[in-house]
């Protein structure tokens, strides 16, 4: 049996099934690694949230940018929202090491403000257009979705889902420090 | 035989109106020919916008068919109507209208979600493998079973010729012979 080549096309084929099953079960198939990680961030131009001050991405050069996707009707962004406003506060404030950004998406002006007011978010806020415009160029599955960008403007990671204390630990220090910054290419 | 003097005198004036009218006429005639190809170039404009956006829906049916919806589950941009598939779809008719070929419109959603956002993979490197593979699965599979078939079409009339008559003991032929009229018997009772 064991120097039968029927024997070993049959186990081979199984083995294939077996291997692609397995994946299949174990990949999630909405972690899907961003082309974008390792690429320049897209650029945009926003109004603060409810009006006054104006930010645009490239004008951030030279500081590391958390950039968060988020909506008031989001329930996994209501994990996530007092985590972000104490990396802004450490981070942000008190060490001037990095900027928050908070970009509402699919959202209106009067609910969103609701929301940032509930969880006391500090941070610069801005609501997407109509369009998706921004949203679209950085290719969002949905809400909550976070990239971490360097200094130089590149993107170095992207979290798919609400963020935690780990990712955070993990990531943030990583983005003052510039480790494993490098050239980054345009996004076509 | 001589014209009066009056009718000589007015016959300049008659040759002036009435060159005048032919002028005339062949005037009318131009600026008429004119209206006309005037309004048929705007009729045609008309019919040429009307179709072109048939066509960009068309082609944004088409782009959007090949998408595959970010919130949803195995359905397309074009049939989903979560917000973020809509957007797209707003996205790709503005892409459509700004001239960017089909090509152009997908290369930008691969470069911002990645191969994932296209619902069947592209036709070259590890993609064309996928396309080839089920294919080249099936006429192997195929192939091994009309292999066999054939074998085993080709080596059962052998084995049946090469199988030796059974041999009939002189008792067993004379026990058919007693069934068999036994049988005949009961039939014409």
């Amino acid at each position: 049996m064991w120097r039968s080549w029927k024997f070993w096309t049959v186990m081979v084929a199984i083995s294939g099934l077996v291997v692609m099953l397995a994946y299949g079960f174990f990949t999630d198939p909405k972690k899907v690694p961003s082309p974008l990680v390792g690429h320049m961030a897209p650029d945009f131009a926003v109004e603060r949230l409810g009006g006054g001050e104006k930010l645009s991405l490239g004008s951030l050069r030279g500081t590391p940018v958390i950039l968060n996707f988020w909506a008031s009707w989001c329930l996994a962004c209501r994990d996530e929202a007092h985590l972000l406003e104490a990396v802004h506060r450490e981070y942000g404030v008190e060490k001037k090491a990095l900027r928050v950004i908070g970009i509402a998406v699919q959202d209106d002006v009067q609910k969103a403000q609701a929301f940032a007011r509930q969880y006391r978010k500090t941070y610069f806020l801005a609501l997407d257009n109509a369009q998706g415009e921004i949203s679209l160029n950085y290719g969002l599955y949905g809400v909550p979705e976070t990239f971490f960008i360097d200094r130089e403007g590149m993107i170095r990671y992207k979290q798919i889902g609400a963020l935690t204390p780990a990712v955070m630990e993990a990531q943030v220090p990583r983005l003052i420090a510039g480790v494993g910054s490098g050239k980054a290419k345009e996004p076509k | 035989m001589s014209a009066p003097a009056g009718a000589m005198s007015r016959l300049p004036a008659r040759v002036a109106v009435a060159r005048w009218r032919i002028a005339r006429w062949a005037l009318a005639r131009w600026i008429g020919a004119l209206a006309i190809a005037i309004a048929g170039m705007l009729l045609a404009a008309g019919t040429l916008r009307a179709l072109s956006a048939e066509q960009i829906e068309a082609r944004v049916l088409a782009i959007t068919d090949g998408l595959r919806c970010p919130t949803c589950q195995g359905i397309s941009v074009k049939d989903s109507e979560a917000g973020f598939s809509q957007q797209i779809r707003e996205k790709v008719r503005r892409m459509v209208i700004e001239g960017q070929s089909d090509e152009d419109i997908r290369a930008y959603f691969v470069s911002r979600y990645g191969e994932w956002i296209l619902r069947a993979p592209k036709k070259e490197g590890i993609g064309l493998v996928l396309w080839i593979l089920p294919g080249a699965a099936l006429l192997v599979a195929g192939g091994l079973v009309f292999w066999r078939i054939r074998r085993a079409g080709r080596g059962r009339p052998q084995a049946d010729a090469a199988a030796p008559e059974p041999e009939l003991s002189p008792e067993q032929r004379a026990r058919i012979a007693r069934d068999l009229k036994r049988f005949e018997d009961e039939e014409l009772a």
